[in-house]
């Protein structure tokens, strides 16, 4: 039995700090992934809350043996998802995004720096599609597999290859509209 | 291949996701065509970049709010839901609205004494009351009050009547 399985079945014997260690490993990831998605921090800790509360509820149903992390992130985009259809706030984002930035103990330099990031960061995101922006966040913030992506999403792997290629050359274009004398500097 | 089709696989082999049956090939026209190769370059730089900036902006739970949030998990509370009409401002502008419109209710159930200071009307009540005075100081009372009572069978009709100070006085 592989050690996440031990740890699951603590969980469902009621081992309260079982269930944490489980999900410790991803907190910082479902937490981003629900913010790169909606573009508010509480949201996304709102988000993260109910998606915990999901998991925890069908621990049970988990089969063993597969991946936990596939299943819970599936579980996190769904619920952001639902979230996002909920309040029909998709063209609301962006805008919600810029009022949300917080920057915590750091200087001016660094701060501009961090702003500037998120800026362009938002910007990605804003060009492209649902599906493309689920599949660029697993792959590239994340760091799923290909498989893993395509499992978490429901989809074949040739289709998450698709949507990452097509999200690349989307980004690639945006950034050469934007600062087209210097594109090799992306 | 083609360089057209090519350019598809470029964004993958620059982040390790192309296929391994595809790479070789792949990898041998970057080896011929510059335009390709240069083409490449740029997708490699691009998915560098991006995965640096996603990395620097990550954000994390503080401790104590991930313990509550696995508690809640665990004990089954529902999330703390935020309003369904989004506000666009600050919290406290809210919240400084919010003491204004009680502020203002309060003026006008209360109505303390400066209100009259400042020029607003009596209330209905009042007016009442002052003309129940005005009444009491010397303008004319109605003495009696009358009340008839009609029977639609049998058209029997009982009249009441009443003193100023309600007693019954009569009746036919």
């Amino acid at each position: 039995m592989r050690d996440e399985d031990k740890i699951i079945e603590d969980a469902l014997q009621g081992n309260d700090s079982s269930y944490e260690l489980l999900l410790r490993p991803y907190r910082q990831g479902f937490l981003n992934m629900a913010y790169r998605i909606t573009g508010n921090r509480e949201e996304a800790e709102e988000i993260c809350q109910d998606a915990l509360l999901k998991i925890f509820k069908y621990l049970s149903s988990f089969k063993r043996g597969r991946s936990f992390r596939t299943w819970a992130y599936r579980i996190v985009m769904n619920t952001s998802y639902d979230f996002l259809r909920e309040k029909k706030k998709f063209e609301q984002v962006i805008e919600t995004q810029k009022k949300t930035i917080v920057y915590e103990n750091s200087d001016a330099e660094e701060r501009m720096l961090k702003r500037e990031i998120r800026e362009k960061i938002q910007s990605i995101l804003y060009i492209l599609t649902l599906k493309e922006k689920a599949v660029f966040l697993l792959r590239d913030s994340e760091g799923l597999s290909v498989k893993e992506a395509s499992m978490v999403l429901g989809c074949s792997q040739m289709s998450v290859r698709t949507h990452l290629s097509r999200a690349r050359q989307k980004i690639k274009s945006h950034f050469e509209k934007i600062y087209p004398m210097k594109s090799r500097e992306v | 291949m083609r360089c057209k089709k090519i350019r598809h696989f470029l964004p993958l082999l620059a982040g390790s996701e192309l296929p391994e049956s595809k790479v070789s090939t792949v990898e041998s026209h970057l080896d011929r065509c510059p335009l390709c190769q240069e083409e490449y370059e740029k997708y490699v730089l691009l998915v560098q970049e991006t995965r640096k900036w996603l990395a620097e902006d990550r954000m994390d739970w503080k401790e104590r709010e991930w313990q509550e949030a696995v508690q809640n998990a665990v004990t089954g509370e529902l999330p703390r839901r935020t309003s369904l009409v989004p506000w666009p401002f600050p919290k406290t502008w809210a919240f400084a609205l919010m003491a204004g419109a009680m502020l203002l209710i309060t003026i006008l159930v209360v109505r303390p004494p400066f209100v009259e200071k400042i020029g607003l009307k009596p209330r209905y009540l009042d007016v009442a009351k002052m003309e129940a005075v005005e009444a009491s100081e010397g303008k004319e009372q109605q003495e009696v009050i009358s009340m008839t009572m009609v029977s639609k069978e049998t058209g029997l009709k009982i009249v009441w009547f009443f003193n100023k100070n309600f007693d019954l006085e009569e009746r036919k």
